[in-house]
């Protein structure tokens, strides 16, 4: 069975703080997902090596929108969404902080 | 049940609607009568719209004017219908039945549902849902579970299951769902009803809440295939904001055979024995309308729900990564940045999103992203070449939608007997082909009469062999 720092580990990764009973059952179902999911190691890939993936990325320029889409002139409704606003801007915590 | 107009389907109404017999007021309130009646223990709708009758007003004014103009309206003018709360509508609240959401007021319309006002549709809500798409049965809504107006004791399916609900209870003439692993087509067999998910790229998901980007689909939930075929052509086509879309020459035109494909060694277990002889019914019926029915082998089909529980949850957890509490949605504050990310993200995401989120953040870690997700990658690839092969000789392949009728609420309580209801239905979105339920007759369960759906699989682009083939199942009788 997957450890308990091992689900922990995962948590602090994916920013999600979990109660110790949570951590307790996510260690029995995410093991018992891994052993189904672990199927797929039968698998037997081909002598000629790994087939090529079918999906690619798709890049754009990064151009001002097109005034006929939907996204055109929505700035200030996307600002309003904003959890702590100061006039135009998006307040955020500071990201790194100095040495005391 | 008396009958009211709510009980028409799209086609029906669009017919009166011409015809003058009725307005798109008349359709509104008959369906807010029913909304009125139901709702409240279905739990269909998390929000109606105020401001639904305006609506059909503007829609009515906009007949007139069409008709003055001498121009041939929109076959979805003025029709009611349902959508997804994970499908943004500007100005009104898109949550994905999620704390995380709860307030988010979408800033812009979704493709489909710019198409869709340009048709002059009629919203007439937003629908309840497994939280971010995640789940078969809509139990893991943040907001209470749906239920199946069929049968108020059981589930209607997932996780479009509030838009299923909706059109089955006649809550609404048609809705929009959304489906990465089936969750347009297992409601739909689950509440008898038509569901179409696209081929990968024939519909924008530009406004549509992210769950597998490489899986996700936007279709019509419906009464018949030939409502499910007007909405599918009012949404398809390409869109500069979704690079994934493909418009309609991407794939060449196919003949018809008359051939169906039927993978028999799917079947041999896990399937119910009466669901199967309604499937076994509905083959005969169809050799009987000259269709022949091939044995088509699929020896990775066995492999799709591994893969898709890994890709999915991997795309998933990715995703959802963009949930922050910085630029929108549920925003709490710890001690410092990490904390406020950790704390807003536990209390706003419900346990069966947080369960795929570690999932998917195991299967992508250094150390085993070989082992699952890049053989994951590869059994997708070798699938989607044994699905195309197949569908070389046969105009579709056909399987239940679904291993079981509607079960009860709270009876599948742990996630992995609740992800084996996918089995059938995740092979087309791993492979992108375009695939339809269709009700196939009916089971019973104790005492109750419950639809069961058959699905049909066809070759990318090719929607048109699985209305073809759905009018046909539809009118069997």
């Amino acid at each position: 069975m997957i450890s308990r720092e091992d689900i922990e580990g995962l948590a602090a990764l994916a920013r999600l703080q979990l109660s110790d009973q949570e951590v307790e059952s996510l260690q029995t179902d995410v093991s018992s997902i891994l052993e189904y999911v672990g199927q797929v190691s039968s698998l037997e890939v081909s002598a000629s090596g790994p087939i090529a993936p079918a999906h690619h990325n798709i890049m754009r320029d990064d151009t001002p929108r097109a005034a006929e889409d939907q996204l055109a002139g929505k700035e200030e409704a996307i600002r309003a969404a904003f959890p702590k606003r100061e006039g135009d801007y998006n307040a955020v915590r500071k990201i790194l902080q100095k040495d005391e | 049940m008396e009958t009211t107009l709510a009980q028409l389907s799209i086609t029906e109404a669009a017919k009166k609607l011409k015809a003058k017999e009725i307005t798109s007021l008349d359709l509104a309130r008959a369906c807010l009568i029913e909304i009125q009646k139901r709702n409240t223990s279905l739990n269909a709708y998390l929000e109606v719209f105020a401001d639904a009758e305006a609506q059909a007003k503007a829609a009515d004014a906009r007949r007139a004017q069409d008709e003055k103009e001498k121009k041939e309206s929109h076959p979805l003018l003025g029709i009611p219908l349902a959508i997804k709360d994970n499908i943004l509508i500007e100005g009104r609240i898109a949550s994905a039945a999620s704390k995380m959401l709860e307030h988010y007021v979408a800033s812009y319309d979704a493709t489909v549902i710019k198409k869709l006002k340009a048709a002059g549709v009629v919203f007439l809500g937003r629908t309840n849902m497994d939280e971010f798409a995640m789940g078969g049965s809509t139990e893991n809504s943040a907001f209470g579970p749906t239920r199946n107006p069929l049968d108020e004791g059981r589930v209607p399916g997932g996780s479009s299951g509030g838009s299923a609900a909706a059109v089955a209870g006649h809550l609404a003439l048609g809705a929009l769902g959304t489906d990465t692993g089936g969750s347009i087509r297992e409601p739909a067999s689950f509440c008898g009803l038509v569901g179409l998910k696209p081929t990968y790229g024939a519909v924008s998901r530009f406004g549509a809440i992210a769950m597998g980007s490489s899986l996700d689909q936007i279709g019509p939930l419906t009464k018949s295939v030939e409502d499910a075929e007007i909405i599918f052509n009012t949404l398809r086509g390409i869109d500069p904001l979704d690079s994934t879309t493909i418009g309609e020459g991407e794939y060449a035109a196919r003949p018809r055979r008359k051939r169906v494909g039927v993978p028999r060694h799917l079947l041999k277990e896990g399937v119910d024995a009466d669901v199967l002889a309604q499937f076994d019914l509905v083959l005969t019926k169809l050799q009987t309308q000259g269709y022949e029915l091939v044995d088509v082998e699929l020896p990775s089909a066995g492999l799709a729900l591994a893969v898709y529980y890994i890709i999915m949850p991997a795309e998933s957890s990715t995703n959802l990564a963009r949930y922050d509490s910085i630029r929108y949605g549920l925003s709490l504050k710890g001690k410092d940045l990490t904390e406020d990310y950790a704390k807003s993200r536990a209390a706003g995401f419900g346990p069966e999103v947080r369960r795929r989120i570690i999932l998917g953040t195991y299967v992508l870690s250094a150390g085993y992203y070989d082992a699952y997700y890049g053989k994951a990658g590869l059994a997708r690839q070798k699938l989607t070449d044994e699905v195309t092969r197949a569908l070389e000789t046969v105009d579709a392949i056909v399987v239940p939608t679904a291993p079981c009728p509607a079960t009860k609420i709270g009876e599948k309580s742990d996630p992995l007997s609740m992800y084996l209801m996918d089995i059938f239905t995740v092979t087309a979105n791993l492979t992108g082909n375009p695939a339809l339920s269709v009700p196939m007759g009916t089971v019973t369960r104790e005492g109750k009469t419950l639809p069961v759906g058959i699905q049909l699989t066809a070759a990318h682009g090719d929607e048109a062999a699985l209305f073809e083939l759905g009018k046909k199942i539809q009118n069997l009788g």
